[in-house]
């Protein structure tokens, strides 16, 4: 049985955890504060990458959030698809520049040096050469719209950009395929989408058309141990949860070489053609993606032929 | 049972809780911008206010259907009380230039609401708590990071924190003295007229009013507590309600019905929350919770779990009370009611998303109470091991008990929404857990010297989340020129502000398609965390 005394001489020092909890409230405080790295930090590291970056290189920041700090001091080394996440195909060497002890990849790296709270870190890393990137090539494909008399040439144009918002999807490049102008959405060329987990994408935007294909054909086209296509709605849409696939089809010189079935929030999805037997060849390939109705399906993808060297 | 009054000196220290309070809120506005939702609220202030000068001057055109639906149809989905409070002040501004800006015109009457709660903290505190623990339970809630951001704002949360305390108080009042029933009945339409949190009060005091009357019956008492409230509410509330909304003068029982479908049916706001970015219900039940221990000083929170603790037997529940047990009109039951449904109402799987604290920030008065009980609790406890009787050690607790409050507070000023507790690792340790970083774009405030320095000519900005009306207010107030024109085409900007927040981050990569430019020319940040990152046309640098 407890006794009542030291029960009450117990409660007697509650005022001690109260205190302790203050202290420790205003100790953290204070300690939480000075970790944040300061300015010169950040330009001392970010220079150290700079010095030695190759083009062939890719930053990444960790924490994710503080992507928008890694950029404003790294940015101009950054391009569109550098910027975006995806696998890392043609990537020679990996930087991080981290935080908070925050990483990216769990093996130890090959450099690491620390400025103030910002830490530097390079992995050498081995992935698939890439041969042709499809998206970079948009602008040199052929687009047309398969309809009921035949197919609609897309044409090739450069207009003003308009928009911005919250819930507007993508912005549209200055230059692109316009397929209908009375369809404002129904264009094809390069842009960045947010995907179902708000990280930006990389892709060719190709909005089906509803049951009638809108089709890319790239002439030429390198050829070596697969053809990756990686694709998705705007999140907006992915987000719905509708009914209505997305079918994307690659064609090698005119024949089904694979299909992608795209569904509702199966987020950015992944589509893998073995051409190991058109190796060292040159083809035409032919994207065309339809959908039974065009409402809401904001598709884009992106997608390279490669040569196996290492890491996917 | 008879309330005592309070003493002049007591009504001394809560006016001069209200008049301190104001005063600082007033200095300390000019650092944050109008936020989204004040936008709007002055707007509606400003069509308000001139349909009330129209009724002064020409009563029989103002109350036409035409001219009512013309200045009441603008956000129609808030009833009026603090609206037209905006509206005043607003007009008194125009012919008087009493404050120092245009927004705090509009903001004043949400700031005096403020300090008029901590008066009613300390007095309220003062009857069951006592003095210093009404006093420190009124500071307490002053220096909650988050209740000092809302209090400074055109808006409708802390006015009606204010109103739910002051029904609260009149009904308790009122249980012992049915000559409160007017001031409850009064008090609780002004919460009508104010915002839909109030529509809970009724349930809270129900279910208190039946747990007291359930204690005098078995303690055998012969005099029960009035219902006099309950009829009073009922009655004198809707009135309020409606004579303070010309909207519903017309169309009456559709339009408020309509009022309350918007509410039930809320559109789901995105949130983050603990890494996933929340868009469609349910949001987790422990969202209030966790952000209220996130956001909250952790020592006012320890101190109002020991004032639970030590308020355990007030807390007990009726059918405990023996024939001949002493009886009380239980303000603590009543602080607990009024404490935990506003918690648990947003934690239901079915309300609509909405995640900012400010949502149950009524809560918080009641959780400042019993922080003051804590406190009382702790340095009666403190005083045997301390062997003394001398007040000094109640003084320091009070100092080092408030301290981090104090010290979070004034480092939360002006990113009030993005500010976290040490418990959740502070700012950054916040990001690191995906937690929500801000929201309403007001942080643009802290972006107006940069941007004037940057644009010494003038030119056009992309306001992301920051409404036109919001930076309008800006230029009002004189911390923008009227050259810097916010426009609707990003492309077409020289600048593009982009709000982090996981679900703006469309928005970020708008920009870089804008611009063919990923690389921001100047990231806000606080504590390290990025909260606005600009964009600049390459072609207009």
């Amino acid at each position: 049985m407890a006794d009542p005394g030291r029960k009450s001489s117990l409660a007697a020092w509650v005022w001690v955890l109260v205190a302790c909890v203050a202290v420790f409230e205003l100790v953290a405080d204070t300690v939480i504060r000075a970790r944040v790295p300061t300015d010169a930090s950040w330009e001392d590291a970010t220079a150290f990458v700079r010095e030695r970056f190759e083009p062939t290189d890719r930053v990444v920041a960790a924490p994710r959030w503080i992507d928008p700090l890694v950029r404003s001091y790294l940015g101009d080394l950054f391009s569109l698809s550098s910027a975006s996440v995806g696998d890392l195909a043609g990537v020679r060497r990996v930087w991080e520049v981290g935080i908070r002890g925050a990483t990216s990849r769990r093996e130890p790296p090959a450099l690491e040096e620390s400025f103030g709270g910002v830490r530097v870190r390079m992995w050498p890393v081995t992935t698939d050469e890439v041969l042709f990137d499809f998206v970079e090539g948009i602008g040199r494909a052929k687009v047309d719209l398969l309809t009921e008399r035949g197919a609609q040439p897309c044409p090739w144009i450069h207009a003003k950009v308009e928009g911005g918002g919250l819930g507007h999807g993508p912005l549209p490049p200055p230059d692109r395929f316009v397929c209908d102008p009375g369809r404002p959405w129904l264009w094809v060329g390069p842009t960045v989408v947010a995907d179902l987990d708000l990280q930006p994408r990389r892709c060719v935007w190709q909005h089906p058309a509803g049951r009638e294909p809108v089709r890319a054909t790239f002439r030429d086209v390198p050829l070596g141990d697969k053809l990756v296509v990686q694709g998705g709605l705007d999140y907006n849409n992915e987000r719905t949860a509708g009914n209505i696939a997305v079918r994307l089809r690659v064609f090698i010189d005119g024949r089904l070489a694979g299909e992608m079935r795209h569904q509702d929030r199966d987020g950015w999805s992944r589509l893998e053609i073995d051409t190991a037997r058109l190796n060292g060849s040159v083809r035409q390939v032919r994207i065309e993606t339809i959908a039974a109705k065009s409402h809401g399906r904001t598709f884009c993808w992106s997608a390279s032929t490669r040569r196996a060297q290492g890491e996917p | 049972m008879t309330v005592r009054r309070l003493t002049s000196s007591e009504q001394l220290i809560g006016a001069a809780l209200c008049v301190g309070y104001v005063m600082m809120l007033v200095w300390t506005a000019p650092d944050l911008a109008m936020s989204r939702d004040e936008s709007f609220y002055a707007h509606a202030a400003k069509e308000y206010g001139g349909w009330v000068v129209e009724l002064l001057k020409n009563p029989s055109s103002a109350l036409t259907r035409e001219q009512i639906d013309r200045a009441w149809d603008y956000n129609w989905e808030h009833p009026a009380w603090m609206k037209l409070t905006f509206a005043w002040a607003w007009l008194v501004h125009q012919k008087l230039g009493l404050f120092s800006s245009e927004s705090l015109a509009f903001r004043f009457p949400g700031m005096l609401t403020a300090g008029l709660l901590l008066w009613l903290i300390y007095a309220w505190g003062a009857v069951i708590i006592g003095r210093t623990g009404a006093l420190f339970g009124a500071l307490a809630f002053a220096t909650l990071p988050r209740v000092f951001y809302h209090s400074h704002l055109a808006a409708f949360d802390v006015p009606i924190a204010f109103l739910i305390t002051l029904t609260a108080y009149a009904y308790w009042r009122t249980l012992s003295d049915s000559k409160w029933a007017l001031l409850t009945g009064l008090a609780f339409g002004l919460a009508l007229a104010t915002k839909h949190n109030s529509w809970i009060l009724p349930g809270i005091f129900l279910i208190h009013y039946l747990w007291v009357r359930r204690q005098y019956a078995l303690a055998d008492r012969l005099d029960r507590p009035t219902l006099a409230w309950l009829p009073s509410m009922l009655v004198i509330g809707p009135i309020v309600l409606i004579a303070t909304w010309p909207w519903v003068w017309h169309h009456t029982a559709s339009r408020l019905l309509a009022y309350a479908q918007f509410h039930l049916s809320h559109v789901h706001y995105t949130y983050e929350y603990l890494g996933v970015s929340y868009f469609e219900p349910p949001l987790p039940i422990s969202v209030p919770f966790i952000m209220t221990l996130f956001t909250v000083p952790l020592t006012i929170l320890v101190l109002a779990l020991i004032g639970l603790v030590h308020r355990r037997a007030a807390l007990a529940p009726p059918w405990r009370t023996r024939r001949g047990d002493p009886t009380d009109t239980r303000a603590d039951v009543l602080w607990l009611g009024c404490l935990a449904a506003p918690l648990l109402a947003i934690a239901l799987p079915s309300s609509p998303i909405f995640g900012g604290t400010k949502h149950w920030i009524t809560a918080y008065p009641f959780l400042a109470l019993f922080a003051g009980w804590g406190f009382v609790a702790v340095t009666d406890l403190a005083r045997g091991p301390l062997s003394t009787e001398r007040r000094w050690p109640a003084w320091t607790f009070a100092a080092l008990f408030l301290a981090p409050g104090l010290v979070q507070t004034t480092h939360s000023h002006p990113f009030g929404l993005s500010h976290y507790t040490p418990i959740a690792g502070g700012v950054a340790g916040a990001a690191d857990l995906g937690m929500n970083r801000q929201f309403w774009g007001f942080t643009t405030g802290s972006l107006a010297d940069w941007i004037v320095e940057t644009l010494p000519d003038g030119g056009t900005v992309w306001t992301c989340d920051t409404t036109w009306g919001a930076w309008r207010m800006m230029q009002a107030d004189r911390r923008l020129p009227s050259n810097i024109r916010p426009v609707r085409s990003m492309a077409e900007a020289d600048l593009v502000l982009v709000h982090h927040e996981p679900h703006f981050n469309e928005v970020d990569f708008q920009a870089w398609m804008a611009f063919d430019d990923v690389q921001p020319v100047h990231v806000l940040t606080y504590d390290g965390v990025p909260i606005i990152s600009v964009y600049q046309n390459r072609r207009k640098r």
